[in-house]
């Protein structure tokens, strides 16, 4: 099949190519806003864009990580609204004037949020790519029921993949994690030596 | 025995008071400090005031404040003595004897559960992976891959596609000719194509863009003509000549066929043995080829500085390989590259190659001068493969009326895919990892690796003993129900003892098995549960051995350079840089060598900072493989780390007037052994040690010992250590539906000395889902076409966390004499008892022996209704479970395996054993290797000519000649 494609120059000045078949045109910029990790923001998107692409590639949310792109791995899992939603498989127009949380927006200021310190301490986390999917997807079910059932944290993270921890660590830090929130006991002193002062940024959107 | 108690008493009790000390010292406020010099003064009288401040101040002016201490919290935790060991007055039980690291022991990090250093990184989502690497003008790339199996690519049209507006550069295997492969001895791959594509998803082009739609639109408009040659997808159909071989290695060629390595072994008459054996036992495995299914998919960022330096940010397990590769291919020197690992997202062996995409990169970066990041798809993630070879195993165990291992022959065929990738080794390794820890009478290996179009098979975690180790240990559970024998107190009478050799020659020094199979034993309830369960349920039980690090370094003589490098500086922040060329893949190596370190020098861990990163700063280090990192990297950070605590030990005794020999390293305080109130905080030694020289550097590095035997192949295999595991599963089958669920799993693995047991917890459990994958549900599925069908995870099933089984991990800590701190690998070795135990397992539930994994509900279902079909029983439900009549062998069995216990024990307290090379239970000496005093133990690596009449299937590999040995070929 021979295809010819024309050029032509946009208003902008940008060379645009202009397909014939089989390409698609290419998509319309719009206007998107969301808040992301609490901060506001307002981009100019493809109009096909996927949600998980803005956050990366727009957002500043490198965090939110990219594992298979068709929602087998949870890896890219980011709240709307306080849901968790596997960001590979929304359109980024869904989500318009959402309110989004990815991994950089769970620790508040100084404070990592329970489930990140017990996922450093009780070896949830060993590459860490699987992680920040995990700590949204497990934030998001303590934030609804703070003391889960092991059965109930199993359901929570059946959609996470993880090739290193074997769960196991995982479901024990989520268990540690709503231990914590529970008693409200056992959240580390700022100050202390142990804690790191600089815990997330909220997603470079400054 | 009271007298040793008191003795402790005085020491923990003089310890407590030097711990109160540092307190007094440490709490100095800047306004407060004549008071403090007073307080010491009183606390430390020993020592005159003048020699007890360490900082040279000019007279009349404040004194400084102590440097270093800052913060509100300034203590570590104090000494816990159930980490130091009873030899250094501590209280920490040494039941394998005493270890050469033992006065190396502050208490400090060893051996406690501690959070890997860089996890707040991970967990904040601030760990940069290959794809988060973004510099500023970046340019996306794309590689055009290749539709067919096999074809000859005669032309390359690329006009169109650099037309296309945004196209900044496209490269093609004109642009970088050099070969490359991890092995030096087999370097078979290019960056792209040159002359043929050899698999679907063979790299043709590639091309860089301004943003990726772009890119991909471009690499469609590349104009690719093929001339489309005859593929090979039956790994049978490699061993045969071929009109065109996939590959060509000239003189070495095997024939015309696509044979790539074939291995010939034996050790012992293994005739004589079959013919003296009561039990034997036969089976033919068909093993499916397996993915690493690491999370984080391959990406890479390239980028050629001002001054021409290329730095090449990457995921990489193994850099230093890709390092010299990238020389090779891009024809510059090593030191105009800079490789760069990034975070890298799972390894587990699939990242350990050099990969013709890192090549692409900075082949694209150098053409547009821009910074070149290339990101794959998950399917582009299968055909780069690299994960466990395909393989057919014909396994043959035979036993004799002494309930000994008389014989073990394997016939190993395995299919490499399209490049030979670490194949040599892999050939080797199914059939010489399975040599040990038992001791056999006869061991008889043949094996072969051919070439195929698939994407190529390399290392994965197990390296080449996983399959083979599964036909093993369900050969040895199927030997003990003939002998009428409990399968566990089998494989205790026929166990290695610790410092011994095995059959091919592998110096085996500490030996953990006995130890794991008693606690699994005991743990699991089997004596309760084997044999004696419902139908559908049924327990198993399985071993491994595995090499920690391998003795040959790849790439040079192990005798010219070292294997691992570590270097240590510390500067007036007292703080320590360690720069280390180990590539941390998620396993903990950046935590272990903090840890390593801390402990040398009695600082807390936040004290420590690792440098792994870059090749520029990083001393060379061979890489994440044969789970070499915590024991050759941690043994080269120990002694890079006594230099310095040598250096602080002088100093310290310069100040206190002490000598070196009664000073020990308490936490951040050199004190005298005898009277701890003399002593120093670290910070005063560290300044003084510092006087007119700066910063403290040191270097510490580790080479294997020489070791082995000599004959041809004798090296692969070999290590300075071996881990031992067993495992013993719990499975429920559905008989009428063929679903197994595996529900709980006691895991006992021997790492020597688990320095995070947090760690080695997390990679036994990792390995049992890694190995449960395998077993149940993992498989790469080729069509009849040869197309691989399920290049996605929505296909190839990666178990999720409701099939994962309840796991124990067991630790068993053998202390090795040679490892840091007794510590051996635990990151490979735990994998391979799963597969045989769950398959052992299901045998014991339905009386089913499969022997093709993975045990998917549609095969294990044919194997019952065979089962029916052959016992004229109508519904599977009717099927009785086997059941054990113990013989009388039994009781012979568990005798030996009390006194062998005895003997081991005996063993590995005496300082240095006599030899035991295998063979002694066989009634050779133990203390001369078996073929010094038989001639028929000897080894034979070339196929005599009476095996060549009738070969096993991987055997007829050694039918063809090498053309150097061929008359009609010049
Ligand atoms: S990237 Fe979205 S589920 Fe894998
Ligand atoms: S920690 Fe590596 S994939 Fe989960």
């Amino acid at each position: 099949m021979k295809e010819q494609n024309t050029q032509v120059v946009d208003c902008s000045g940008k060379y645009v190519v202009q397909y014939s078949l089989p390409m698609v045109p290419g998509p319309d910029k719009v206007r998107w806003n969301a808040t992301v990790n609490g901060v506001n923001v307002d981009f100019f998107i493809d109009s096909n864009a996927i949600l998980l692409d803005v956050l990366r590639d727009q957002g500043g949310s490198l965090g939110t990580k990219r594992g298979c792109d068709m929602g087998t791995c949870g890896c890219c899992s980011v709240m709307i609204n306080g849901t968790p939603k596997l960001s590979c498989l929304v359109l980024a127009q869904e989500a318009r004037s959402s309110s989004i949380t990815t991994v950089e927006g769970l620790s508040s200021g100084h404070y990592l949020h329970p489930i990140q310190q017990t996922f450093a301490e009780c070896g949830g986390s060993q590459c860490g790519f699987c992680t920040p999917g995990f700590l949204v997807v497990s934030a998001a079910l303590l934030e609804r029921n703070p003391s889960p059932t092991k059965a109930e944290i199993k359901t929570a993270i059946e959609g996470n993949l993880c090739r290193c921890t074997g769960y196991q660590q995982i479901v024990e830090s989520i268990s540690k994690a709503s231990e914590i929130l529970v008693s409200g006991k056992g959240i580390d002193d700022s100050t202390s030596s142990k804690s790191d002062p600089h815990p997330g940024f909220s997603g470079g959107l400054s | 025995m009271s007298d040793i108690d008191d003795s402790e008493g005085v020491l923990h009790e003089s310890l407590e008071h030097s711990l109160e000390n540092v307190e007094a010292d440490i709490y100095v406020d800047s306004e407060d400090v004549v008071g403090d010099i007073e307080k010491e003064k009183i606390t430390t009288d020993v020592v005159k005031e003048s020699e007890i401040v360490g900082y040279r101040q000019q007279p009349g002016k404040l004194p400084f404040s102590k440097p270093g201490s800052g913060g509100k919290n300034r203590f570590s935790k104090p000494t816990d003595y159930s980490r130091i060991p009873r030899s250094q007055g501590g209280s920490l039980e040494q039941p394998w004897g005493a270890h050469r690291h033992d006065d190396l022991i502050s208490g400090q990090v060893i051996g406690k559960s501690t959070s890997l250093v860089d996890s707040n990184w991970k967990v904040t989502g601030q760990a940069k992976y290959g794809d988060d690497i973004r510099l500023p003008g970046e340019v996306i790339g794309r590689i055009l891959r290749s539709p067919h199996h096999y074809a000859r690519v005669l032309s390359i049209d690329i006009s169109k596609a650099l037309d296309l507006p945004g196209v900044l550069g496209i490269a093609t295997g004109d642009d970088a000719p050099g070969k490359f492969g991890v092995l030096p001895v087999t370097k078979d791959e290019h960056a792209m194509a040159v002359e043929k594509v050899r698999h679907v998803g063979d790299l043709v082009a590639c091309v860089a863009a301004i943003d990726e739609p772009t890119a991909r639109e471009a690499c469609r408009l590349i104009e690719v003509e093929y001339e489309v040659l005859d593929s090979i997808h039956d790994i049978k159909q490699g061993l045969e000549d071929s009109e065109n071989p996939i590959h060509d290695r000239g003189k070495y060629h095997i024939g015309e066929s696509n044979v790539q390595k074939r291995v010939f072994q034996q050790f012992g008459n293994i005739s004589e043995m079959k013919d003296s054996s009561v039990a034997s036992h036969d089976s033919d495995w068909t093993f499916t080829g397996v993915n690493h299914g690491f999370t984080e998919p391959h990406a890479v960022v390239a980028h050629w500085d001002p001054s021409g330096r290329l730095t090449l940010y990457t995921p990489q397990q193994v850099p230093h390989y890709l390092h010299r590769a990238l020389a090779d291919v891009l024809d510059i020197p090593m030191h105009q590259i800079n490789v760069y690992r990034t975070f890298v997202g799972g390894g587990f062996g699939g990242k350990s190659d050099p990969f013709p995409h890192e090549m692409c990169a900075a082949i694209l970066a150098r053409k547009t001068g821009r910074p070149v990041r290339i990101n794959f798809d998950r399917e582009e993630v299968f055909w780069v493969n690299r994960g466990r070879h395909p393989s057919k195993i014909s396994m043959s165990l035979h036993a004799d009326s002494e309930g000994r291992l008389c014989g073990i022959e394997t016939d190993a065929l395995i299919d490499g895919g399209a490049f030979a990738s670490f194949g040599h080794v892999t050939t080797y390794y199914n059939g010489v990892l399975h040599t040990a820890p038992y001791e056999i009478g006869a061991f008889h290996y043949t094996g072969a690796r051919v070439w195929t179009n698939k994407p190529a098979s390399g290392a994965m975690r197990g390296h080449g003993a996983v399959n083979s180790r599964c036909a093993v240990e369900t050969g040895i559970d199927d030997l003990a129900e003939q002998l009428g024998v409990d399968p566990i107190d089998f494989r205790l009478a026929n166990l290695l003892p610790p410092h011994s050799a095995t059959i091919t020659g592998f110096r085996v020094t500490s030996i953990g098995m006995r130890e794991c199979l008693e606690r699994v034993k005991e743990e699991s309830g089997w004596d309760e549960k084997f044999r004696k369960m419902p139908l559908g349920k049924g327990i198993g039980i399985g071993c491994g051995f595995f090499i920690s690090g391998s003795g040959l370094p790849i790439h040079w003589d192990p005798n010219k350079f070292p294997h691992a490098t570590v270097h240590l500086k510390i500067d007036m922040d007292g703080g320590v840089t360690v720069h280390t060329g180990a590539a941390d893949i998620g396993q903990g190596s950046d935590t272990v060598v903090a840890q390593s370190v801390a402990e040398v020098l009695g600082l807390p861990l936040d004290m420590i900072r690792v440098r792994s990163r870059e090749s520029d700063t990083s001393p060379v280090d061979l890489g994440s493989y044969s789970s070499r990192v915590t024991f050759m990297n941690a043994n080269a950070a120990i002694s890079a780390a006594m230099e310095i605590r040598n250096e602080l030990l002088e100093a310290t005794s310069e100040i206190t007037g002490s000598n070196i020999e009664g000073l020990v390293i308490g936490d951040r305080r050199i004190f005298n052994k005898r009277d701890p109130a003399v002593g120093v905080s670290y910070l005063e030694a560290l300044h003084k040690a510092q006087e007119d020289r700066g910063a403290l550097v040191s270097s510490g590095s580790y080479r294997t010992p020489p070791m082995g035997r000599a004959h041809k192949g004798a090296a692969a295999g070999l290590a300075p250590a071996y881990s031992f595991s067993a495992y013993v599963a719990e499975v429920d089958v559905d008989i009428e539906t063929g679903q197994t669920k595996v529900e709980k799993v006691w895991a006992a693995h021997d790492c020597g000395k688990a320095l995070n047991p947090l760690a080695v917890e997390g990679q036994i459990i990792g390995s049992c889902h890694m190995g449960m994958g395998q077993v149940l549900s993992e498989e790469m599925k080729y069509g009849r076409t040869g197309h691989l069908l399920n290049p996605d995870f929505l296909d190839y099933k990666i178990p999720t966390v409701h099939e994962m089984p309840e796991v124990t991990p067991i630790i068993v800590e053998s202390n090795d004499p040679e490892g840091p701190f007794g510590a051996k690998e635990a990151g490979e070795g735990p994998l391979l008892p799963i597969l045989p135990a769950v398959v052992n397992a299901v045998y014991d539930a339905i009386g089913v022996r499969v022997s093709e994994l993975p045990i998917t509900p549609d095969r294990l279902y044919k194997a019952i209704e065979k089962r029916c079909r052959s016992e004229g029983v109508k519904e599977p439900l009717d099927l009785e479970p086997p059941r054990l009549e113990l013989t009388a062998l039994q009781e012979i069995l568990q005798s030996r395996a009390i006194n062998h216990s005895r003997r081991d024990k005996e063993r590995r307290l005496t300082d240095s054993p006599s030899p035991y090379h295998n063979g002694a239970l066989f009634g050779l000496d133990p203390e001369i290797p078996g073929d010094e005093q038989d001639s028929r133990w000897a080894a034979v690596v070339i196929p005599p000519d009476d095996y060549l009449e009738d070969p096993g299937l991987a055997g007829s590999a050694w039918k063809h000649t090498e053309r150097r040995h061929r008359s009609d070929v010049e």
